[in-house]
């Protein structure tokens, strides 16, 4: 379950914004920043964010211009429809991709001044990731899916680590097991299991329930929340699940390349609750 | 973060070891390994057999002759490096038994003979092998001998002024090689009883012989003294060029061995480029994830080549292994032709097969490898994000230039190498537009199919099936192409190798040599002869002559600083006379003797024909034709002059032809000839050979009876040991052609695994639109039936070019036009490709839909 007084925090960032102004992107964005004392120093941050893509002679903006400040230990959600943006700009705050224009800063360090491999250095150890498809490495079993990010961290070589978090995700029983042998839910038990495993700053997760029956998913987001809990590390969390945006201390939408406030809408109530 | 992903590459391979892709790289690698180590280990112990067998038929390792005995010096220089010596003396002496008297060819040998291998000899009971020469007061007579003079054992012989007691009747000798310049019976003794004899005089004539045999260091110490000697005319025959007759039969079946092991290794390699980009496109997502959790580039690099050096390590071990295995089965095959005690195989080898394996990996697979590192880490979120494929001329070009390299390493011989090499290129260059062409050309045909039947329905679709992935299926046909042209390749040189050497041996080549005969006994001898036997090469008359000037100048100085130890130089010659150019010679240089002599020059008193000539105008000479290999060896050629001594005279030549023969014909065969009207008035006798065919055996006994000065030589035992060599040698060869065929074999299971994830697809796909079982094998069938057919075409292409290039060039044989290729590779490219591919994607036809189009990945 999210902390009470993040939810708090949430509320008092969306309730301490007088000067809205729905044109303004920038400002619009700025309403929703988190206070840092609350939350403590920020994990990541957006300004100005813009990714444009050149097809023939058209170009098109997928994100433009967008700002976000996300504190350690927050977990937002950003929500949007289907070919919103919403992978691209999980993409770009993973620094898995480049944008077009605008500055990300991920844990105090530009990621326009580091290439590729610095990029993916800053990740090692520090970024969990959770995926819709769960992507674990079907010829590895459940623990050695759980080892890979493990290998690459600082703390290569403590297994234990690994058999730890599957017995954490209650598949301890199933270590020698392939993803093929397994359902989806105890697949993306494993993936989570591997996004927490290197003990991250920051997981991002996306649509982590879209492959899963409601119930399955039901149970994987519990899980999802429990350790983030535990843990203390920042969530970022691409949806279109209201339910599960819900459970986050802040949620955004991604519309038309602009990142704007949201309130899920409560479950049984109609409307997309802006 | 740790630099080096060990443990998560040991980890993937052990796990990656159940995926087709990664077994089909390695079983590619292991047949590269297995067919280059089996193929180089075998060379090499087959080398150092032949060298050894050459030792043998020499007496020793290095064999040191001249006319006084060898210093003591040069005794222990030898010695001390490495070399045990053993000394002979070989002279012509009357021998006599009784009132009975005959010129014998005396050899006389100490306690340490023979070097190697075994005399057969007749101690009374029965022939033996026997490794030591007579021991002293005792001597060993061959059979001819025993029969002139009738030696029985227990016989005292009188030699010289010595009396010795004859204890066997030696009917082999351990050093005898097949030469004919000894036309005395042998009369064996040993060297302790030469003095008693009283032969061995100032002026008499006498050949020592130094025998030293040593380990092949011991040779490449010596090579400078040795050309030392031979500059001061001391003859050197030395193992590693004076090899026995086989060598080029076995220079050839050399050379086939070598490129044998090539098309196995340009086979695995193209297995291995083609498991390399199925093992990369499969582990895209793998790579993405990695980078996504922190990985580098270079860390991504490292970690997939840990796998895959790992993968070649363990093939290079089991092919290593499979590699010896073979080598040793090879060696089984040969085994009554080789020495019995060969050599260990050497470590070197080894390293070859790694190396090969390790070249084969990095050259065919690593521009496709690279590819993984430009993998994007936002492929985790964007599937279809993959890395371009590397260019094709890349991957072309590196994998050439690898192979090159081991062409090189292979072969030895750089100008073959890049030969083969641009002389490949550009055929692939051509076949990659060809194929293009060929395909379209295909796919249209395809297109008028009217038929309704399912067969034509199938073909329709295979057919564009094929047309759908032009790409690939070019790719495709291209390496089914170089399969089949590797495979044919092999398969064509071993037939036309086998037929060369079949007419190289017929079953009617000469095996009785006649020598000895007398003028007045040469008409006789004929019609004793002629109808009793199928085949009889041209009776030679034979004079012999010394070479006492070479251009005016002492043979010594005019020849080069290491000719002038030449036996040519140091012994009479075989010299012969003949109208016309003697069959299975051909003119290399020059001209052949006119017929006409000038003889419209010559005064009428003259005597006419050449000898005329010269006596009537001092300016001329006799021409003589000489052969090629003398020239070369004297460093001879057209118009230098040849002064001879013969019974007396003095004859001088100038060279106007030179002629290249072949010397394993087993028929007479001369360095020198003269046109005729020059020999005719000095003593002569002449030289005949024939085959005698077994039922006839009864006409030895009267022709030794009717004719007891002829000596009759029976080469049967050499040419069934020539046939026995290449008996075996065919089945290594054969032996080999399997490891080829396997290795092309494994080219197919990696180009098909490689496609089936596709194909699951598409029959997923076919399945969910309606069509079924039946229909997706046909369609399948059809689509690898047409692959095959063009693939056969173009390998028949392939294989017909390259094979008249690798016969003029490398194996110097005649080229011909192979029709059966034609028909052959394209039916069995059709028929073989069908069937196996058809076979191998019956599991994905059984699947379910779902489970196939679950395949590609699109949970």
């Amino acid at each position: 379950m999210p902390h009470s007084s993040d939810k708090a925090a949430y509320s008092s960032s969306a309730d301490a914004s007088p000067q809205a102004d729905s044109h303004s992107i920038t400002d619009g964005i700025a309403q929703n920043k988190v206070p840092h004392a609350a939350l403590g120093r920020p994990v990541l941050h957006a300004e100005m964010l813009s990714k444009k893509v050149t097809s023939g002679e058209r170009t098109l903006t997928i994100l433009d211009q967008l700002s976000l400040s996300v504190a350690a230990g927050e977990s937002v959600a950003i929500l949007g429809k289907s070919g919103a943006g919403k992978s691209t700009l999980l993409g770009l705050l993973a620094g898995l991709d480049t944008p077009s224009d605008g500055e990300l800063m991920l844990f105090g360090k530009a990621l326009s001044r580091l290439d590729e491999d610095g990029r993916a250095a800053l990740r090692a150890g520090r970024v969990g990731f959770v995926f819709q498809n769960f992507q674990l490495l079907p010829t590895l079993s459940a623990l050695e899916n759980v080892l890979l990010p493990l290998e690459l961290s600082p703390r290569a070589g403590e297994d234990h680590i690994a058999q730890t978090w599957l017995d954490k995700v209650g598949l301890g029983e199933r270590v020698d097991h392939l993803p093929k042998q397994l359902s989806g839910g105890e697949q993306q038990r494993v993936a989570i299991a591997r996004a927490f495993v290197t003990d991250p700053e920051l997981v991002f997760a996306d649509e982590p329930t879209g492959n899963l029956d409601p119930d399955t998913g039901a149970q994987v987001i519990d899980l999802l929340f429990t350790l983030n809990h535990e843990v203390g590390t920042t969530l970022i969390l691409v949806t279109h699940d209201h339910a599960l945006a819900r459970r986050c201390d802040r949620c955004l939408q991604l519309t038309q390349g602009k990142l704007l406030p949201f309130v899920p809408a409560e479950p049984g109530v109609a409307g997309d609750g802006q | 973060m740790s630099d080096i992903p060990w443990r998560l590459a040991a980890r993937s391979l052990r796990r990656d070891l159940r995926s087709a892709d990664v077994r089909a790289l390695f079983v590619a690698l292991v047949l590269a390994v297995a067919a280059s180590t089996m193929i180089a280990f075998f060379l090499d112990r087959l080398e150092r057999g032949l060298e050894r067998q050459a030792g043998q038929m020499l007496g020793g390792d290095i064999v040191l002759e001249q006319r006084s005995p060898f210093s003591e010096e040069l005794r222990t220089t030898l010695e001390e490096a490495g070399f045990t010596l053993s000394d002979q003396v070989g002279l012509v002496s009357m021998i006599s038994l009784g009132d009975r008297f005959q010129p014998a060819s005396l050899k006389a040998v100490d306690d340490v003979y023979p070097h190697y291998g075994v005399s057969r000899v007749d101690l009374g009971e029965g022939a033996e092998q026997i490794a030591s020469g007579p021991p002293a007061g005792e001597a060993w007579a061959d059979p001819r001998l025993a029969q002139l003079i009738e030696i029985e054992l227990g016989d005292r012989v009188k030699v010289g002024r010595a009396e010795l007691t004859i204890s066997g009747i030696i009917e082999r000798e351990a050093d005898q090689s097949a030469g004919f310049s000894n036309f005395n019976p042998r009369l064996m003794l040993n060297t302790a009883d030469l003095e008693a004899t009283g032969l061995v005089q100032e002026g008499s004539r006498v050949e020592f012989e130094l025998l030293a045999a040593g380990p092949p260091q011991a040779l490449d110490t010596v090579q400078g003294l040795l050309n030392e000697l031979r500059q001061q005319g001391v003859e050197v025959r030395d193992v590693r060029v004076d090899r026995p007759q086989l060598g080029n039969a076995l220079q050839r079946a050399d050379s086939y061995l070598g490129l044998a092991g090539l098309a196995a290794v340009l086979l695995a390699g193209v297995a291995v480029a083609m498991s390399a980009k199925r093992y990369v496109e499969r582990h895209l997502d793998t790579a993405a994830l990695l980078r996504c959790f922190g990985a580098s580039q270079q860390q991504l690099v490292m970690l997939f080549s840990l796998q895959l050096i790992g993968l070649a390590l363990a093939a290079s071990l089991l092919g290593a292994l499979l590699g010896v295995a073979g080598q040793a089965l090879l060696l089984h095959l040969l085994a009554s032709f080789l020495p019995i005690t060969l050599p260990p195989p050497g470590i070197m080898p080894l390293w070859l097969g790694v190396l090969t394996a390790m070249a084969v990996l990095v050259g065919f697979a690593g521009p496709t490898l690279l590819r993984i590192k430009q993998v994007s880490a936002l492929k985790v979120l964007r599937r279809e994000l993959d890395p371009l494929p590397p260019a094709a001329w890349w991957v072309a070009g590196v994998a050439a230039t690898v192979f090159g390299g081991l062409l090189w390493l292979y072969s030895g011989s750089v100008p073959l190498a890049v030969a083969l090499l641009l002389g490949g290129g550009i055929m692939l260059s051509a076949l990659w537009g060809i194929s293009a062409l060929l395909l379209n050309g295909i796919l249209h045909g395809i297109k008028k199919l009217t038929g309704t039947s399912e067969w034509m329905q199938a073909l329709r679709l295979g057919g564009r099936q094929l047309a759908r992935r032009r790409q690939a299926g070019v790719g495709q046909l291209l390496a089914f192409s170089v399969t089949f042209f590797a495979m044919a390749m092999i398969v064509l040189v071993r037939g036309d190798l086998l037929s060369t050497w079949q007419a190289q041996l017929p079953d009617d080549m000469p095996n009785y040599f006649a020598i000895n005969i007398q003028p007045d006994e040469r008409d006789p001898f004929e019609q004793a002869v002629a109808p009793r036997i199928d085949i009889q090469s041209t009776l030679y008359p034979m004079v012999r002559g010394r070479i006492t000037a070479i251009n005016q100048q002492p043979p010594m100085e005019a020849v080069p600083e290491d000719a002038r130890g030449d036996g040519s130089l140091r012994r009479e010659l075989n010299l012969t006379w003949q109208a016309e150019l003697p069959e299975d010679n051909q003119i290399v240089a020059g001209e052949w003797f006119s017929s006409e002599a000038p003889v419209d020059e010559l005064p009428v008193d003259k005597p006419q024909g050449w000898l005329g000539a010269v006596d009537a105008i001092p300016a001329a000479t006799v021409p003589v034709s000489i052969e090629e290999g003398l020239a070369d060896r004297l460093g001879l050629s057209l118009n230098d002059t040849l002064t001879f001594t013969v019974g007396g005279d003095e004859l001088i030549t100038r060279i106007t032809s030179v002629r290249s023969l072949n010397w394993d014909t087993f028929k007479p065969n001369f360095f020198l000839i003269f046109p005729p009207g020059v020999l005719e008035s000095f003593g002569h006798s002449y030289i005949t050979a024939f085959h005698l065919p077994d039922e006839e055996q009864g006409l030895i006994r009267q022709l030794v009876s009717d004719f007891p000065s002829v000596s009759l030589i029976n080469v049967d035992a050499i040419l069934g040991q020539v046939r026995d060599v290449l008996t075996q040698v065919t089945r290594a060869i054969e032996l080999v052609l399997v490891l080829v065929l396997l290795a092309g074999v494994s080219v197919l299971y990696a180009a098909l695994t490689a496609s089936q994830p596709v194909r699951a697809h598409e029959s997923g796909l076919l399945r969910v639109f309606g069509a079924g079982q039946r229909m997706i094998s046909h369609v399948q069938g059809a689509e690898y039936a047409l692959l095959g057919f063009t693939s056969g075409l173009m390998g028949a292409v392939l294989a017909e070019v390259a094979t008249a290039a690798l016969y003029l060039y490398w194996l110097e044989l005649p080229p011909r036009f192979h029709l059966t290729l034609w028909l052959a590779l394209p039916l069995g490219g059709a028929l073989l490709i069908g069937f196996i591919g058809h076979a191998l994607s019956r599991g994905l036809r059984r699947q379910a839909p779902a489970a196939s189009l679950g395949l590609l990945g699109e949970a």
